[in-house]
């Protein structure tokens, strides 16, 4: 078992992680997320989960409507911290679990069935950049004599043939600003004695993607739309490494709601992003060919919304959110065909809950 | 309403003095609308909400707060009748009265707590229409509490958690008054536990936990005494809902450690010691999910309290802090080195609990403590010193903490004791293994700020003028030296430093892809020289910020030493990210140089004339530092700004002020309150920025980046966006010279990539620029290596802003007003751009507002705010006003100089900031793009020049143009490769042979000849 195997057992127990074992986690999530895209594609089937906000029983509740983690291919919205008691767990999980899937690949694979795999996902995509991609493997692995499967190889091979099993996109809440108000910092203050956990998760919040669009079909972002961004093209050249700034075309992709009264853009109460009306997301779906818009950030009573003619979804997956609110969470399954197909689940029960939730150290001086 | 909101608040006003501590949230005004539809004042008093006499009824009383008598009794209806308006107006129409009624708020919370208790009443009654029993039973039996005996939990029970809101008040009254009640519960609960009467257990834990959401102040303070909390943790062990029992009590008696460094001797500080964390406890572990938020704010608020008391009674304690710091400087041997940590530790305890203070408080004990240890000699930065040397690493990142929480109270006691400096830089770049050590740059940062200032010493003042948000800032000229000294001696010593880490980590010619070694996950740190990449990341973001904060150092220490070009040799490094750090740095270097240009920022781009140079660059600067102060970062704020309407007066300058190197003071008066303040501003010109670009196509800069690009392929990764959107920063904001320099340089490689919708543009761009530079050849020739004297600099300057607002109105497609505007003048003098005789003495003259407006580019969002809008045309207005402050100035001056006639008191802020602007030997190429200098106006205007008259107008920079010509010999290659980056040395980058166009007259050239 390696030591990420018994990070991920921990993490499910909801124990948080020592502070070196996140440092060399974030590192090697950084180096993931470093090489996705600020649309990144996704390919069906996928589910797609909404706001978490550190409720970490209840999206364990969730992986067990949705399927575990590497069988089901999952897609999270963002707002993984905040709010909830476990923001550490719960972001550390799925930060866990989206390097495990990576990483497991290069110690399983010998290099036979790499390249084996490689030739064959060059045969079957076929495009030119999947073959310049597989040429540099080739190239790389005769290069290096004995062949240990390299961790950016991997990265690179999987963005060749395998997808992300798990995708990881960012939230409003995933902000220094927003955490230092909302509980992740304080969380982290308390659970490590340090803020130096937070850093690091906070530096690895701006490496998280955009959004992401499923078999060129469902374009699915934290929040909603921008007035800055008419076409998909126009997300490619925003730098995302870098705090949700207070405008923009990024700070609305992570902050706008749709609103039914709202003709056009309105103002947002939120005072960041603005509101947007069932025009402008006809156009942009229009314009960009893609079926809906798939998006979170909003509490929804009954876990998913739709609204203007099923042109935008909202999903909401923080059951009871905040422990009061009485809510029940949905996930959103999409087929190979991307049938739809939402889940409706509760909070867990109380008894599942496990121990005290926010223990405080043992041992004190003041 | 309106009307009588204002009428009830200014009555209150007057009386809120002699009132204010008492009950101030029931207090109200009652107002009855008589026949006349006038609100007649029938008094104030204190609302409750009480049972009617004679009747299970609940109503509104309100008793007059001088007399005693009631001054109003409403039966509150389950009808619909009743509205809350503004946060503090409850008004009805009183059936009994048969007229309208109204209650005024002194404070909203008591409005909304009252208008609760309302809706709560209108429920309990719409329902018990429904179902009656419940609410009346319980209500008769409200009067007293049941005697607490086993036998009577269940209606303790019933009382407890049955109540309605409109009943906690009153019950929580009835069980404060009984001093027994709380004893007697516990004795109860103790029977129960004896009897493993779960029953009653379960019971109990429902009573405690109902009387807790009551929420409470007094009855926390009394069941969180010393006698009682333990049992009431114990009978909250008991949860009905959780089938084990929970062990809270067992967990804090056994396995909860109460550590003590020094032993503490007053018994009342030891008792909120526990007291805090039993209470933390109670909240974070016992009712974590039951708590609402109303409790859990109370609860921290208990917790914070304690934790001030603590903190200050410790101070207090001399005996003990000296104590305390008597151990901190003992030698660390290594046997002692575990106890030493423990006093550590405390240290760090102690000085995060001081977060729990007032921000006064807080920095009164810092100073204190530093006092304290300067007079025991014996600073306690030389212990923190000590710590962050010990081989200990865990030792030496509490060390850190304890820093980072002296900075965030006052930098400006860190910056005194230079050697932390040093300390720190060596902790960015020593390797933690497995622990963390971002701190390092947190403290660097810290240090570094020349704009974040320590919360309570500062004084902040926000202005808004003409285009700009403006902060001034006060704080003492000391500090200010301070903090000079020690960004002095980081450039001297350690940058370098820091630089060699990167050079030495990064391989020298080959490329990294080849020959780095990929051995498996696990083990791929780093194979050069053992520096690990976060390492090296954290210093790319301490660079950048270094960039933002103290931008005249980019040329003193970025260029000179090759500094940008070390940097980049991170992208060789194969960790992404560390290119894509290397990238960001250029980025910054790149974007500071062209927000200093003019605020590319809201509220709008600036054109900038000659004279106002510096002012604009002044508004730009503010508005920077107001950024970094989080002030104006969004429109409500800014709109505050707007309003506060203090007043700014700007020593006004000449041309002479504006050569390089000058200093400039100017002062600012403002009024805050009636205090009445002047600050001076010290400004360095230093005017420098075609050269930071010349810099990097002369060192051929942007290889490293494109390199990067090209090997990157056709990835759409984070590296990818990070230079595309560097290539879109370069072709929005018109950098003519990069945009030269890469397209002719790099296309062969670009092409490829030409898909993409930015490498595009690029192209576009550069086509354009090639055009328009074709159709302005005809003029001077210029070489840039001629031009030593001040005086050319300055017309360089000059052209290079006028350039460049020619480019703006290009963007913006104003051709056409603008010729109008130069057609109107009879003399060949463009009558939009008059000069300022030297007498009139304005910054900005009237003429040229419009022509902001032309060059205002297009807005940045779709949207643009009616805010934005107002706050134009305000801008125009304030702008309009200027010149007539002048002479204020002088006399707020000799003002402002009466009142502050100690220096001490004088609060003085001295910005030293670059107001870098364009002057460089290579503004030639943008001085191409320029319109065609008119020759007629040589003369005059050459003539200005000489006597350093301020000259302001736009016609005088057609003559600095010309001016230009008579300084320089002709150039034979003319201005046919304007667009090619000409540096010093005389390299011209691209070797694509003329690509320009012959010289066709523009628009504005027809105009102009005319």
């Amino acid at each position: 078992m390696s030591d990420l195997d018994r990070q991920i057992e921990q993490l499910k127990r909801c124990e948080p992680l020592k502070e070196s074992e996140v440092k060399a986690l974030c590192l090697k999530a950084m180096e993931i997320l470093v090489e996705e895209s600020n649309v990144q594609r996704v390919d069906a089937p996928v589910t797609i989960c909404g706001d978490i906000h550190g409720q970490f029983y209840d999206m364990k509740e969730l992986f067990k409507v949705g399927g575990d983690c590497p069988k089901t291919n999952y897609m999270f919205l963002g707002d993984f911290v905040d709010r909830g008691f476990y923001s550490v767990e719960t972001f550390l999980l799925l930060l866990a679990l989206k390097v495990h899937i990576i990483i497991s690949w290069s110690s399983r694979y010998s290099v036979e069935i790499c390249m084996l795999l490689l030739l064959w996902s060059i045969h079957v995509q076929g495009n030119f950049a999947t073959f310049d991609a597989g040429a540099r493997i080739v190239h790389h692995l005769t290069d290096q004599g004995d062949f240990q499967p390299d961790f950016k190889l991997i990265t690179l091979y999987q963005q060749v043939r395998y997808p992300d099993r798990i995708t990881l996109i960012r939230g409003n809440h995933e902000s220094r600003q927003i955490t230092q108000v909302y509980g992740f910092y304080d969380e982290c203050l308390r659970k490590y004695g340090s803020v130096s956990v937070w850093r690091y998760c906070t530096d690895i919040f701006d490496y998280l993607s955009l959004s992401a669009l499923i078999e060129n079909k469902v374009f699915s972002v934290h929040g909603g739309l921008s007035p800055a961004i008419s076409t998909l093209d126009q997300i490619r050249t925003i730098d995302r490494k870098q705090e949700v700034p207070h405008d923009g075309a990024m700070c609305d992709l992570l902050w706008s709601d749709p609103e039914d009264i709202v003709d056009g853009w309105g103002l947002s109460p939120r005072g960041a992003g603005f509101l947007f009306g069932d025009s402008v997301v006809s156009s942009f779906n229009h314009s960009n060919n893609i079926d809906y818009i798939c998006r979170a950030h909003q509490l929804v009573m009954e876990g998913y919304k739709w609204m203007f003619k099923n042109q935008i979804v909202t999903v909401w997956s923080a059951p009871n959110y905040c422990y009061r609110c009485g809510n029940v969470a949905a996930i959103l399954e999409l087929d190979e065909n991307l049938n739809k197909q939402f889940r409706v689940f509760d909070a867990a029960p109380q008894e599942s809950r496990g121990a005290p939730a926010k223990k405080p150290a043992p041992d004190y001086f003041l | 309403m309106a009307t009588l909101k204002e009428f009830a608040a200014a009555a209150m006003g007057t009386q809120e003095k002699s009132q204010a501590n008492s009950n101030s949230l029931q207090r109200v005004k009652v107002y009855r609308l008589n026949d006349d539809g006038k609100w007649d004042d029938q008094g104030t008093g204190h609302v409750t909400v009480d049972y009617v006499e004679r009747s299970e009824d609940l109503g509104l009383y309100v008793i007059d707060e001088e007399d005693n008598e009631t001054l109003l009794l409403h039966r509150i209806t389950p009808d619909d009748i009743y509205r809350k308006q503004e946060d503090t107006i409850i008004s009805w129409r009183d059936p009994e009265f048969s007229t309208e009624l109204a209650l005024s708020f002194q404070e909203t919370a008591g409005c909304s707590y009252i208008w609760d208790q309302i809706c709560n009443v209108q429920r309990s009654l719409q329902f018990s229409t429904l179902n009656s029993e419940t609410f009346h039973s319980m209500n008769s039996e409200l009067r007293e509490l049941p005697a607490v005996e086993l036998s009577t939990l269940p209606l303790i029970l019933k009382t407890v958690s049955e109540s309605g809101i409109a009943d906690q008040m009153r019950l929580a009254e009835l069980i404060l008054n009984d001093q027994d009640f709380f004893p007697k519960l516990m004795d109860v609960f103790r029977i129960c536990e004896d009897l493993e009467n779960i029953d009653g257990l379960h019971m109990l834990f429902k009573i405690v936990r109902g009387i807790i959401l009551f929420n409470s102040p007094q009855i926390f303070e009394k069941i969180f005494g010393d006698e009682l909390i333990m049992d009431v943790i114990g009978s909250l062990e008991y949860d009905p809902e959780i089938s084990c029992v929970q062990h809270h009590r067992g967990f804090l008696k056994e396995h909860v450690v109460f550590k003590e460094a020094i032993p503490i001797k007053d018994p009342h500080v030891l008792s909120k010691i526990h007291q805090t964390y039993r209470v933390g406890y109670l909240k974070d572990v016992v009712l974590a999910r039951v708590l609402d938020e109303a409790t859990v704010a109370n609860l921290n608020s208990i917790i914070h309290a304690n934790n001030a008391v603590v903190v200050s009674l410790l101070k207090d304690d001399n005996t003990f802090i000296q104590e305390l710091f008597a151990r901190l400087r003992s030698p660390t041997t290594s046997a002692e080195s575990k106890k030493n940590l423990v006093f550590v530790y405390f240290l760090h305890e102690f000085c995060s609990l001081s977060k729990s203070m007032q921000m006064v408080q807080q920095l009164r004990l810092f100073r204190y403590v530093m006092q304290k240890l300067d007079l025991m000699n014996e600073g306690i930065f030389d212990i923190i010193a000590d710590i962050l040397q010990s081989p200990d690493k865990k030792l030496v990142l509490t060390g850190t903490d304890i820093l980072i929480l002296f900075l965030n109270q006052d930098p400006n006691l860190l910056r005194s004791y230079v050697p932390l400096l040093g300390l720190s830089v060596k902790g960015m770049i020593t390797d933690f293994g497995e622990d963390m050590h971002c701190q390092f740059l947190e403290i660097l940062r810290s240090l570094l700020d020349s704009y974040t200032l320590s919360g309570a010493q500062a004084l902040l003042l926000i202005i808004h003028n003409s285009f700009f948000y403006a902060a001034v800032m006060f704080c003492d000229d000391l500090n200010n030296v301070v903090r000079d000294n020690i960004i002095e001696t980081f450039y001297d010593k350690h940058l370098s430093q820091l630089i060699d880490v990167i050079t030495a980590s990064c391989p020298d010619d080959v490329l990294p892809r080849s020959s780095s070694k990929s051995s498996g996950l696990a083990e791929r740190v780093d194979t050069h020289n053992g520096v690990k990449p976060v390492i090296l990341s954290n210093i790319c973001e301490l660079l950048c910020f270094c960039v933002l904060h103290h931008p005249y150092r980019i040329k003193c220490n970025f260029l000179l030493d090759n500094v940008i070009e070390k940097v980049l040799t991170l992208t060789r490094r194969k960790e992404k990210y560390l290119v894509v750090a290397a990238v960001r740095f250029v980025r910054t270097i790149l974007s500071r140089h062209v927000s200093q240009l003019y605020g590319t920022d809201p509220p709008g781009k600036v054109v900038i004339y000659k004279s106002s140079v510096l002012w604009h660059a002044i508004a730009y600067i503010w508005y920077h530092f107001m950024r970094n102060m989080e002030l104006v970062r969004d429109t409500k704020k800014s709109e505050g700004i707007r309003n506060s309407g203090h007043g700014v007066s700007f020593k006004q300058f000449n041309d002479a002020e504006l050569h390089k190197g000058s200093q400039i003071h100017m002062l600012v008066f403002h009024d805050l309150g009636g205090v009445k303040c002047t600050s001076s501003w010290k400004l360095s010109v230093l005017l420098a920025d075609e050269h930071l670009i010349n810099h990097f196509v002369k060192n051929n800069l942007l290889k490293p980046i494109i390199d990067a690009f090209l090997s990157n392929g056709d990835r759409y990764n984070l590296l990818n966006s990070t230079i595309l959107e560097l290539f879109e920063f370069i072709r929005k904001e018109n950098l003519k010279l990069l945009l030269k320099y890469i397209v002719d340089s790099f296309w062969n490689d670009l092409v490829k990539f030409e898909h993409l919708t930015s490498i595009q543009a690029l192209k576009v761009k550069y086509e354009q620029c090639l055009e328009q530079c074709g159709a302005k050849s005809t003029g001077s020739t210029l070489d840039p290596r001629k031009r030593n004297d001040e005086r050319a600099l300055d017309k360089e300057e000059e052209d290079y802003f006028n350039e460049d607002s020619d480019e703006e109105d290009t963007a913006s497609g104003s051709h056409t007003q603008k010729a109008q505007a130069q057609s109107v003048s009879p003399n060949g003098v463009a009558a939009g751009y008059p000069s300022l005789s030297p007498r009139s003495g304005g910054l900005v003259d009237y003429d040229d507002d419009e022509d902001d407006e032309d060059y205002r580019p297009p807005p940045k969002k779709q949207l643009e705010t009616p805010e934005e809008d107002e706050g134009t045309s305000e801008s125009l207005r304030m702008k309009r006003k200027l010149p007539s402050k002048d002479k204020e100035t002088d006399l707020v001056k000799k003002q402002q100089l009466g009142k502050h006639s100690k220096p001490k008191e004088s609060v003085y802020a001295a910005l030293c900031s670059t107001l870098s602007h364009a002057v460089l030997p290579c503004t030639k190429a943008a001085t191409a793009m320029h319109i065609t200098p008119l020759d007629e106006n040589k003369g005059p205007v050459e003539e200005s020049h000489k006597e350093n008259d301020p000259v302001i107008s736009r016609s005088s920079d057609y003559n600095s143009n010309s001016g230009e010509e008579n300084h320089r010999e002709k150039d034979p290659a003319g201005r046919s490769d304007c667009l090619h980056s000409t540096s010093e040395n005389g390299q011209i980058i691209g070797d694509d042979g003329p690509l320009i166009p012959p010289p066709k007259s523009s628009p504005e050239m027809a105009v102009n000849g005319s």
